[in-house]
């Protein structure tokens, strides 16, 4: 497993690059609004009914900025949640603890894909 | 003091000619400001990775249809769900903030015939378009456009 | 004459003759008020205990020799001013070395990772003398001689926390000068150190906590090297997926 994720680092490094850009880039706007704005009545309903959220998210712009917000996010969050258990010592592991890490954020990237693609 | 974390850090492959004794670390060394200040930009991963399945759960309801996007936003209205999206936002300000701050510095001096601006010129251009993307998002999913 | 101040120096001894374990010994002296902390241990050395060992040189920071743990965090010791300090100043050998005495220690892992990354000029084939000298411009130049400032001092190893956790990382300095030659115009040898970059003790190991440039004495920013490296490796390793590889550059 360490060889492979070696001969993979590079893979995952854009990956996680690009979440952490991209992602860190998009995540503010959708927390805003759907994480705490409309939850606490600070944006009408009718601007998250579902109608509107849909349209807006079957639109070709809206699918990728979707899939975005779930794929990006899962690739840092592997990376340094990887990271994180070498800081703790986990040197040893960090095979096993990589190989689930960026295995669950492949998972959520594909069902990602197939969430966005099924709108 | 010091302490031993890793017995084997920096250990050459070459027998040493004298017993050595293991490298230690300073007592201070992840509990130092700055070292848990990188700690929990690390930790920051486990909010990442939980959003990213939060919004996936969003986008499958928004398939399913409005019964299951109506359960979503009433979901989104229980206390426990509003403290993980604010530590989220939080946490991506954080993130943001220190990574806006190093990204400039990690670009090579030139790719091919490519040179990268200068680093303030970066650094001002991320956080502009940060503020223009999440202006964008507010707008269009706060209501105001289309 | 200004005056004398009294400070006690906590300083960790080990002799692998008799010691299982390091342990500390406390010295007071009076020390002069422009003193560095380099200043001090040699007076004890001197004047105190012959016994204490420890590295130095230059005293003006270019040698790289008198790196340690002050009071917790890496320093060069002959750049360090006792005036920074209280009446306790606590001095380690450096963090993440083995020790080999006192204040000594092993650096051959550090020596073993540098020559690995090749830190020389490698050209496919050199120039004949009649073909003169390798020129290079002030701009070409300024793209790699931040990098080159390194005195491999390594208190970047010190203060690096993948360091302290995985023996095989390349590390701080040995990154920063092999992406130094990867930068120089007059090198052709970057393919073969992306490969080393990207084989075991990865550069990707690196989790760009920066703690390598905030220690730096030279103001090398290996963080900073490190990371654009990482950029580079990818950049090379996709190219090596696409292009079939040759020799040389």
């Amino acid at each position: 497993m360490k060889t492979l994720l070696l001969r993979l680092e590079p893979v995952v490094w854009l990956l996680f690059g690009m979440g952490i850009m991209l992602g860190t880039i998009l995540l503010p706007g959708w927390l805003l609004v759907m994480g705490l704005g409309a939850p606490l009545g600070l944006v009408p309903e009718s601007a998250v009914a579902f109608d509107r959220v849909h349209a807006l998210a079957a639109n070709p712009l809206g699918r990728l900025v979707l899939l975005g917000l779930i794929a990006l996010p899962l690739w840092k969050g592997a990376h340094h949640l990887r990271s994180l258990s070498v800081d703790g010592g986990g040197h040893e592991r960090d095979g096993l603890v990589g190989g689930v890490l960026y295995a669950l954020a492949l998972l959520g990237s594909v069902l990602g894909v197939v969430a966005v693609a099924r709108l | 003091m010091s302490r031993t974390w890793n017995p084997h850090a920096m250990q050459p492959h070459a027998a040493a000619r004298t017993r050595s004794a293991p490298p230690g670390i300073p007592d201070r060394f992840w509990s130092f400001p700055r070292m848990r200040r990188y700690l929990l930009f690390d930790a920051t991963g486990l909010v990442y990775l939980l959003i990213g399945f939060v919004i996936l759960r969003a986008a499958w309801a928004l398939g399913d249809g409005p019964e299951a996007w109506g359960r979503v936003l009433h979901d989104y209205r229980n206390p426990l769900y509003l403290l993980f999206h604010a530590i989220t936002l939080v946490s991506v300000i954080f993130v943001g903030v220190r990574f806006f701050r190093l990204f400039p510095k990690a670009q090579p001096p030139r790719i091919g015939p490519a040179t990268p601006p200068p680093r303030p010129v970066i650094h001002a251009l991320l956080y502009a378009v940060w503020g223009a993307v999440t202006l964008g998002l507010l707008l269009v999913l706060g209501g105001v456009i289309p | 004459m200004s005056q004398l101040r009294k400070k006690t120096f906590v300083i960790t001894r080990f002799d692998p003759d008799k010691d299982q374990v390091p342990k500390t010994q406390s010295y007071e002296i009076e020390c002069r008020p422009d003193w560095k902390v380099l200043d001090a241990i040699n007076f004890i050395k001197d004047e105190v205990d012959p016994t204490l060992s420890h590295r130095w040189s230059c005293r003006m920071a270019v040698c790289g020799s008198c790196g340690m743990n002050v009071n917790g965090e890496p320093r060069l010791t002959c750049k360090t001013s006792l005036a920074e300090y209280g009446d306790v100043v606590e001095i380690e050998p450096l963090a993440n070395f083995p020790v080999v005495r006192d204040l000594v220690v092993d650096i051959d892992g550090f020596m073993e990772k540098f020559e690995s990354v090749k830190p020389w000029i490698i050209r496919a084939k050199e120039k004949a003398p009649e073909e003169g000298t390798c020129r290079q411009s002030p701009e070409e130049l300024e793209a790699f001689r931040q990098f080159s400032m390194c005195i491999n001092c390594m208190l970047c190893y010190a203060a690096c926390p993948v360091v302290a956790n995985s023996p095989e990382f390349l590390g701080p300095a040995a990154i920063a000068l092999g992406h130094r030659y990867n930068l120089d115009s007059r090198d052709e040898g970057a393919a073969e150190r992306n490969e080393r970059f990207r084989g075991e003790g990865t550069i990707f190991e690196c989790s760009y906590a920066n703690e390598c440039s905030e220690v730096c004495p030279k103001n090398v920013d290996p963080a900073a090297a490190i990371n654009q490296a990482k950029l580079l490796a990818v950049l090379d390793w996709a190219r090596g997926l696409v292009l079939p590889r040759k020799g040389g550059k």
